[in-house]
């Protein structure tokens, strides 16, 4: 049995990080969560994850924050950016950055697969 | 016969000698040897009576003519007495004369008596001449028959050319008729004589004389003699003037004569006292700085119109200077006088044929100078002793007559603004004695009545203006009056073309002499500012909801936010379920944990909703009890995501146990969220330190709640503090403006205040402080109009975006 590719997913919404590592598992990925991007950084799950799923407003560091550190550390994790602010003028911006998606909440989970099928494709 | 002869001439009563024609005297009596102890004929004449003797002698030789002398003769022992000589020719047949012969008898006695009744009548004249009085004696018919050194030296003129007097004309001409009268009177019936009068002395000046006549009678009651005395009662007579003069005066004060009049009477009284005076009353305008016109009704136009107007100083004239110094001024020639040089007075005055000059200041009883009392002579001089005195009174009566003028016309300018303000506020007065129903009305409340004064005034006729549906608390308010309290009462006026005045009546109840009730009030015809206040109620209601609008636009993604993270949940969850649900084997349990889920983001976006519901859609303004804590904590819990988006570290420092404020929660919950966004925006651009914002709750001393939102954004300038607050001022791009201005009105309606701080730091703080309860019932309910409809406002929006 191949060994399901890591998701790790980065929000401040508890509910988010209770209910999109049950669907992700759901869809056949391996999850896992993280309150912070701090926190994330701080685990041992980077260099296995291969899609990140990223809020993008978050107290501390934000989204684009982590992004940003990831490129400094060469940390080539494709992003898969989720947001509930749906003005859609920031999304041009974080693709324009190197994010594979952006979605906005709430998103349907053909929406997230699709995203996910991208990221794991591009690598 | 020659011893007969020798004895009969030595019996003789007397001291008998014979002298030849030459007068050598031959022979001496007897006696005569006797008397002179033997001396010589001449040698016993008293030496100081010799000369007279002999020439008296020699004359009586020399006519041939019996003849008398008088003279003191030595007796023997050495006293002299006096002897009256008599002697008597002898003659011939042919007519010579052969012989003298002489007797001297002693008058020694009589020559004494008479010596003493001289003597007593020179001293009586001394005594009358130094008599400070005219005294004359008349006879019995009422010719003059002595007068004393005085009534010379008055009259000038001696005994014989003061005959004429009574019917002379030594009497002023107004008195002479009526002093002939009198004396004639007296004369006639011999009554006391009693007579006052005028006497022209040797100057020309007439004097008052009080003159007063008393007979002498003899034995059997005739006149003998009358005495005359007249006392000089000039001054007396000037007093009594003055006084009187003074007295009108007074009297013309107390009467409320025009000031003019007073002080020109006032004037003529002084000048009336001596002739070539004059006198003049200037006075210092309101400035304080000229002198104007008071009264100079003796002097010329020409030289009155030449003061008026200068300068209060020491430069301008002697008037000008008195006022400027507050002392009295003396210029005792105005030949000499070089002070006003500057503004060449004294040629002017000089021009106008005066002389001299003092001029005394009239000071108000606070001390304040008023004008000037001036005096002026046409010939040099000092001031008199008579204007002096004349002066330091009347210059009472003249500053009381002018500080009553002055304070007439503030009076009348204070009546005049009075009356004007009373018709640009529209403000009438009544008064009202409650046991009679007596109503006193002022003209301002017939206008705002629209009433005929002329009409009769009924209750019935004020009720039936009063509008139908306020007559209810117009009779509460009468039923009210008789309690004797105070009150303010707001009605309405249905007036005959349809239209309505709203009025505010104030009334003050007090008790009148009798202790009856009187009220007295004030009605103002409110109309305008009822009306003004609808259209500023309107106005601020329509600022209102734009805020309000503008906040909600401010909080769309916001609220957006708010729902998507609950609404991603439920999707995300139901997904899962519903994946769990189709797997082979069904993970029921999985299902269900993320059903359970899917139904807490389901209440969690229901929450969101209520919360907005509870900010922006409210029935009533309301004065409840409102925790500021925790009206701040649902302002920041709609907001956090507004705040994570603005990337703002929001610390929340509040106060444990804070007492409730009264209030609607609704509308300070609009106020701390306008500060909170306010807060975030400030700080948009801020990259190169922390954005902080602290919302703080505190006790504000011992009745007032603070809460202050305090940023670490681009604080404001100090100079448009004040502006911040203004309707439309907005120092950012975006912003309409009205958010402060709004709030704050918010605040005041809650009988708090809204400012601004800068920090010590960057950024500033707005707080708001108010009570914990508001002060009365009544003004809590206050808030209500204007907020109600902006509420009503804002309902309408949000039901029909």
């Amino acid at each position: 049995m191949v060994k399901p590719s890591l998701v790790s997913v980065v929000d401040d919404d508890e509910s988010v990080r209770e209910s999109l590592p049950d669907l992700l598992q759901e869809l056949g990925f391996a999850a896992r969560a993280f309150a912070s991007p701090e926190e994330f950084l701080a685990s041992d799950c980077i260099n296995e994850t291969r899609c990140l799923i990223l809020d993008v407003a978050m107290p501390g560091m934000s989204g684009p924050d982590l992004q940003r550190e990831l490129a400094l550390r060469r940390q080539d994790i494709p992003i898969v950016f989720i947001t509930a602010h749906g003005d859609g003028a920031v999304r041009p911006q974080l693709l324009e950055a190197g994010a594979v998606e952006c979605l906005f909440k709430p998103f349907s989970d053909t929406a997230l697969l699709g995203a996910l099928n991208s990221a794991l494709r591009v690598h | 016969m020659e011893n007969d002869f020798s004895r009969v001439v030595d019996a003789l009563p007397g001291l008998v000698w014979t002298a030849l024609p030459d007068g050598h005297v031959d022979f001496v009596n007897q006696r005569w040897s006797d008397y002179t102890g033997g001396a010589e004929w001449l040698d016993g004449v008293h030496p100081d009576d010799l000369p007279g003797f002999l020439e008296r002698w020699r004359f009586i030789l020399a006519s041939g003519n019996a003849g008398e002398m008088e003279a003191r003769l030595r007796r023997f022992d050495g006293p002299y007495r006096w002897f009256l000589f008599r002697t008597n020719p002898v003659s011939d047949a042919t007519g010579t004369i052969v012989k003298w012969c002489g007797i001297a008898i002693d008058i020694d006695g009589r020559r004494q008596a008479e010596d003493a009744i001289r003597a007593r009548e020179d001293r009586f004249r001394s005594i009358v001449d130094e008599i400070p009085a005219l005294i004359t004696l008349m006879t019995p018919t009422g010719d003059l028959e002595f007068v004393n050194r005085q009534v010379v030296d008055y009259f000038g003129a001696p005994l014989e050319q003061l005959q004429g007097w009574p019917t002379g004309d030594t009497f002023h001409p107004d008195d002479r008729a009526g002093v002939r009268a009198a004396w004639r009177r007296s004369v006639e019936t011999g009554q006391a004589f009693d007579f006052e009068g005028r006497r022209r002395r040797a100057d020309g000046a007439h004097r008052w004389f009080q003159v007063r006549g008393f007979p002498l009678r003899d034995a059997a009651g005739r006149i003998l003699v009358w005495y005359l005395l007249h006392t000089d009662i000039d001054d007396r007579k000037r007093t009594e003037a003055l006084l009187a003069g003074e007295k009108r005066l007074l009297e013309m004060v107390a009467g409320g004569e025009p000031m003019p009049a007073i002080l020109e009477a006032l004037c003529r009284l002084v000048e009336s006292t001596t002739t070539g005076c004059y006198c003049s009353v200037v006075l210092v305008d309101r400035s304080g700085a000229r002198l104007e016109h008071g009264a100079a009704p003796s002097l010329p136009a020409s030289f009155i119109t030449s003061i008026i107007g200068r300068p209060v100083d020491a430069r301008s004239g002697p008037c000008a200077m008195a006022a400027y110094s507050n002392e009295q001024i003396v210029a005792p020639d105005l030949q000499s006088e070089t002070r006003w040089a500057e503004s060449a007075w004294c040629p002017m005055a000089m021009a106008h044929g005066l002389r001299s000059c003092w001029s005394t200041p009239i000071a108000s009883r606070a001390g304040k100078v008023l004008g000037a009392f001036a005096i002026y002579y046409d010939q040099p001089g000092p001031p008199r002793a008579l204007h002096q005195n004349v002066v330091e009174r009347f210059k009472h009566i003249a500053s009381i007559a002018i500080e009553r003028m002055q304070n007439d016309a503030a009076l009348k300018r204070s009546e005049a603004f009075l009356a004007e303000t009373r018709r640009i506020t529209s403000t009438g007065g009544f008064t009202k004695r409650v046991a009679t129903g007596e109503i006193l009305w002022s003209d301002e409340v017939y206008r705002i009545f629209d009433f005929d004064p002329a009409a009769p005034l009924t209750l019935e006729r004020i009720k039936s203006r009063v509008h139908p549906e306020d007559l209810l608390s117009f009779q509460d308010m009468l039923d009210r009056q008789h309690r004797g309290s105070d009150y303010e009462h707001d009605y309405r006026l249905q007036m005959p073309d349809g239209s309505v005045k709203y009025l505010h009546v104030v009334a003050h109840a007090s008790r009148d002499q009798d202790g009856e009730l009187v009220y007295i009030a004030a009605v103002q015809d409110v109309t305008q500012r009822r009306l003004s206040e609808e259209a500023l109620a309107k106005t601020r209601s329509e600022l209102a909801r734009v805020a309000r609008v503008s906040s909600l636009g401010a909080l769309t993604a916001s609220i957006a936010h708010e729902v998507n993270q609950p609404l991603s949940g439920i999707i995300t969850n139901a997904s899962t379920c519903l994946r769990m649900l189709a797997a082979n084997p069904p993970n029921v349990d999985g299902a269900r944990e993320t059903a359970r889920r899917t139904i807490r983001d389901g209440n969690r976006a229901s929450d969101v909703i209520a919360r907005l519901r509870a900010l922006f859609s409210k029935q009533d303004a309301a004065a409840e009890p409102v925790d500021l804590n925790d009206a701040a904590r649902k302002v920041i819990a709609l907001s956090l995501s507004e705040i994570q988006r603005s990337r703002a570290i929001l610390r929340q420092d509040l106060a444990e146990s804070l007492p409730p404020v009264t209030g609607d929660r609704v509308q300070l919950q609009q106020v701390i969220l306008n500060l909170l966004l306010n807060g975030l925006e400030a700080m948009g651009g801020i990259e190169d330190r922390p954005r902080n914002l602290v919302i703080r709750t505190e006790q504000e001393g011992e009745d007032r709640v603070r809460l202050t939102v305090q940023d670490s954004g681009t604080g404001f300038d100090p100079h448009s503090a004040d502006r911040l607050f203004e309707a439309f001022y907005t120092t950012k791009t975006g912003g309409m403006g009205i958010g402060l201005s709004v709030s704050r009105s918010i605040i005041e309606s809650h009988q708090g205040r809204l400012w601004a701080s800068p920090n010590d730091g960057p950024g500033a703080a707005f707080s708001f402080s108010i009570p914990q309860r508001a002060r009365d019932a009544r003004s809590a309910g206050g808030l209500g109009a204007v907020w109600t409809s902006a509420v009503k406002d804002t309902q309408y929006v949000l039901r029909n975006p």
